[in-house]
């Protein structure tokens, strides 16, 4: 095994050991920022698999996260006190009474012309499972028909922005069954299997850091495949992939997919971990800023992205203490972010190659080491 | 059914003002500039400070904040743009991070707020520019009643947009524009200063985004974040009407502002943007190309 390997392991261990270890350090309240933070590095490895190994860069990755997350929101909606003491025997959500038509009845079925699609929400396994079909189903959908029509680069990032903004206002102007711009607040609790998600509780920690080092171990079995391989030759050559008889479109679809199933499950936690859903998950700025994060962390390095995105989010809480801060820690990001395009494209995950690159040169100075450690930087 | 389609001929004739500059920086230099939207800030910006600083007449705002602009779109062209040609999809995310910079900018007073000296017309409030009066009320021509200001916008996008054909088409610095968005490296080899006209093209586009945010000035609140729905739309529009070309711009705005206008009479305007992006996509995935694109060489 190459050093290198090793060290990427090792570095992989070391921050899952640090997920688990963390509640030992802080409070209720720390704990749920940091979960919430949690949910952000696991779009950070949603957008670096994309990004990163297939060299899409979407923009509306937000989409699949809001998605998610009202999916969810539904049931946990559907399950909290005040949905189920509105004077009906089945549980009807507070902001439908408040803008009923007079004498409508007082049920899921018939209260407004769209509150029907509430029904099997009820369940809270059908919100669970919604969430992330209905994301995969989206991204399949998207990713068959760009993909085989051989749309590529800035397009893409073009349509799924489009996408994104066009399903945000749809949201929005669907008041009478999503609330509109107040979104999904008021939500019950998530259980599983007996126990109850509180929000501030260490079993919703633990939760997220499940689930971030799921994905994370996840993606990165994902990225040593060969199919993982091909789709990097497509990202560098896509012409050249296409004429050795590789189904380009197929490896794209699947990790575009793949991408959004992360982002719909980071959507799901979001809404356990801060209560509430909201149509500014779709709005652009949040959709860029993951590819913020991604990028200060190492758009090619799955571990880089999601650490780039918890460290900007604790640098940004510790900074927002100070409230004249607030609005000039913003510029400080836009500058990041400029700089780090400007001189370090390959971010933190890049520095971190490099910095082993350079070790391992001094350890064994033969020449072909370092070349094989300067090739396989792509992880 | 008359004034709908006066509307969304206003409606275009914004949409245009913004995309024109977006077109030619896109289709001459390859850079996706997101800061595009904060030039149309800066603009409404400095008919908001001209008239309370200046005194100065709405209509002299225009040349100014063109000026102004123009420098603006210079000095990012030297610090950012430059070293990023040839990498699109960076120079989409360094000049949204510009995008942020230059909007905290405004908000922070350009960081004077921290001396606690504040300048009337920046910070994060908004500004309202009242129009001269003269550009108020009604026109009538021909048994049709006008929006004064309406009609105003759209005479100035004809300048702009005739000026801006004059340029590219008829004078030497537009001969050796087109000839870097056919080839850039093929200009380079006959002679052109890629890197020059490169840095002009890029200042005149930012100029034009200011003129928008002066005509924008007039009929909406001015605020830091006014900016950012815009280059999405000049974007959108741009793509739509095919990449490098100035007359498929002038199309596809006129065809995505008429859109929006007759969607929104029969519903809302939320729907009516909604539609315009499913246009949009519909396009992109139709047409990759747009509806009228060059063929590149």
């Amino acid at each position: 095994m190459a050093l290198e390997r090793k060290i990427q392991l090792a570095a992989y261990g070391l921050f899952i050991a640090a997920l688990f270890l963390a509640p030992a350090f802080g409070d209720e309240f720390w704990l749920n920022r940091i979960a919430k933070y949690l949910v952000y590095g696991m779009l950070g490895v949603a957008i670096a698999l994309t990004w990163g190994y297939a060299g899409i860069l979407n923009l509306g990755q937000g989409l699949f996260f809001g998605m998610g997350a009202y999916m969810l929101a539904m049931s946990l909606k559907l399950a909290s006190p005040t949905s189920l003491s509105q004077g009906s025997d089945t549980p009807v959500p507070d902001f439908m009474l408040w803008n009923a038509e007079p004498g409508a009845p007082t049920d899921l079925c018939c209260i407004n012309k769209g509150s029907f699609l509430w029904l099997p929400f009820q369940h809270q396994w059908f919100g669970l499972a919604m969430g992330i079909v209905v994301p995969v189903v989206i991204a399949g959908v998207l990713g068959a028909v760009i993909f085989r029509k051989r749309i590529s680069g800035v397009f893409v990032s073009i349509i799924t922005l489009a996408l994104v903004l066009l399903v945000r206002l749809v949201l929005v102007d669907a008041q009478p069954i999503t609330n509109g711009f107040n979104g999904l607040t008021d939500l019950g609790w998530l259980t599983i299997g007996g126990i109850e998600f509180d929000p501030y509780s260490r079993a919703t920690y633990y939760l997220c850091a499940a689930s971030l080092s799921l994905t994370l171990i996840v993606a990165r079995l994902l990225a040593d495949t060969r199919a993982s391989l091909i789709l990097q030759a497509i990202r560098d050559d896509q012409l050249r992939a296409r004429y050795l008889g590789f189904n380009v479109p197929v490896y794209q679809t699947f990790f575009f997919v793949v991408s959004a199933a992360i982002a719909g499950f980071a959507g799901m936690l979001y809404v356990v971990v801060t209560e509430f859903a909201s149509p500014t998950f779709m709005d652009l700025s949040f959709s860029v800023t993951m590819v913020v994060w991604a990028a200060v962390g190492g758009r090619s390095s799955l571990l880089g992205a999601c650490i780039g995105a918890i460290l900007i989010n604790m640098i940004e809480a510790q900074v927002s203490e100070t409230e004249a801060l607030v609005e000039a820690w913003k510029a400080i990001i836009g500058l990041i972010f400029v700089l780090v395009v400007l001189f370090m494209p390959r971010g933190l995950g890049g520095l971190a190659h490099a910095l082993v690159a350079r070790f391992q040169r001094d350890e064994q100075p033969s020449a072909p080491a370092a070349v094989g450690a300067a090739r396989s930087e792509t992880a | 059914m008359f004034d709908v389609i006066f509307i969304g001929l206003s409606l275009s004739s914004i949409l245009l003002l913004v995309a024109l500059g977006l077109a030619i920086t896109y289709g001459a230099m390859g850079v996706i500039n997101m800061a595009h939207g904060e030039m149309v800030m800066i603009g409404a910006y400095v008919a908001v400070l001209s008239s309370i600083w200046l005194g100065a007449n709405f209509l002299l705002a225009i040349p100014i904040a063109f000026v102004v602009t123009a420098l603006f779109g210079l000095v990012i062209e030297r610090l950012v743009v430059r070293r990023l040609y040839g990498r699109l999809l960076d120079t989409l995310l360094a000049t949204w991070g510009i995008s942020i910079l230059i909007q905290q900018a405004v908000r922070l007073e350009f960081g004077l707020t921290f001396f606690g000296i504040h300048i009337d017309g920046l910070g994060p409030g908004l500004q309202n520019v009242t129009v001269p009066s003269y550009l108020q009320g009604t026109v009538s021509v021909a048994g049709l009643e006008f929006n004064g200001y309406r009609a105003f916008i759209i005479g100035v996008t004809l300048a702009l947009t005739a000026l801006t054909w004059f340029i590219l088409y008829r004078t030497s610095a537009g001969v050796q524009v087109r000839a870097i968005i056919r080839n850039p490296k093929m200009a380079a080899a006959c002679g052109i200063d890629v890197k020059r006209v490169n840095a002009l093209t890029f200042a005149f586009g930012s100029g034009l985004a200011g003129v928008a945010g002066v005509m924008m000035s007039g009929f909406k609140t001015v605020f830091p974040d006014m900016g950012a729905t815009m280059v999405v739309d000049g974007f959108m529009v741009v793509v739509t009407g095919g990449v490098g070309s100035i007359f498929g711009t002038i199309l596809s705005s006129g065809l995505l502002g008429e859109i929006n206008a007759l969607v929104a009479i029969g519903t809302n305007d939320i729907i009516a943007r909604a539609v315009v992006f499913a246009v949009v996509i519909g396009v992109i995935l139709f047409k990759p190309n747009g509806l009228f694109s060059y063929k590149g060489r």
